[in-house]
């Protein structure tokens, strides 16, 4: 299983039974499953090719979408922040 | 430094009087609190939510925080963040900080302001008779991060 979390408008188009999915065949790195997640979801894949995604694996910051995935990984999906 | 998230709401006042009790060692103490307003422009709000990512929020906000502690000389900071529903009114985020100076205390929290704004994983969403939507950092808010990256 990989654990997905969508924060903030993403959160919004998610549908829920995301949050835990079996690694889906063919997936290997964060790139693969951004297109995954478009074909299934476009809605979501719609919401994330319009705004800047950064993306945390095991809460660290992913600095390149060709980085591996592996069975038991949380992979969030951050959209532009907003605090203060 | 205490960095705090936190679903409940808070009292700002007695959150400073808490961070600078006793503290010798620093001869300025400048603190910002930012409160949920009940109108943006001619748009009323009925309610703010902020969302976190538990865990990874705190800790990047705790890492902004000691950036601008260790970049202004200051002893001590304080964030307290507010998450989940906010009303209008009530105190969305409160930045303190301790130095030995006042040119220091005031840029700290302001620059760590600037920060919060931009690169604070968080997400706010405005809700109000006209509908809700999510809030983006500005152009302004960029040009004040950049700014503020660049020395003030």
């Amino acid at each position: 299983m990989i654990h997905l979390v969508f924060l903030g408008k993403f959160g919004d188009v998610a549908p829920a039974g995301l949050g835990a999915i079996a690694l889906p065949a063919g997936v290997r790195n964060l790139s693969d499953l951004q297109h995954w997640l478009a074909q299934r979801e476009p809605l979501l894949g719609q919401a994330m090719a319009a705004t800047r995604t950064r993306l945390i694996v095991n809460q660290c910051v992913a600095h390149d979408l060709s980085q591996a995935i592996a069975d038991g990984d949380e992979i969030a999906f951050l959209p532009p922040m907003s605090g203060g | 430094m205490r960095v705090l998230v936190t679903a409940e709401a808070f009292d700002p006042q007695a959150e400073v009087a808490a961070f600078s009790a006793g503290r010798d060692d620093a001869g300025a103490l400048v603190s910002f609190v930012g409160t949920c307003r009940a109108k943006t422009g001619d748009v009323a709000i009925e309610e703010l939510r902020i969302d976190h990512y538990p865990g990874f929020s705190e800790k990047e906000i705790a890492r902004l925080a000691e950036e601008t502690a260790l970049r202004f000389d200051c002893p001590d900071l304080l964030v307290v963040h507010r998450v989940g529903v906010i009303r209008p009114g009530e105190a969305i985020v409160l930045v303190a900080a301790l130095s030995t100076h006042r040119a220091n205390a005031f840029k700290a929290v302001e620059t760590l302001m600037d920060y919060l704004k931009t690169d604070a994983p968080l997400w706010k969403k405005e809700s109000g008779p006209q509908g809700a939507r999510w809030i983006e950092p500005r152009a302004e808010d960029h040009a004040r991060r950049a700014k503020a990256e660049e020395g003030l």
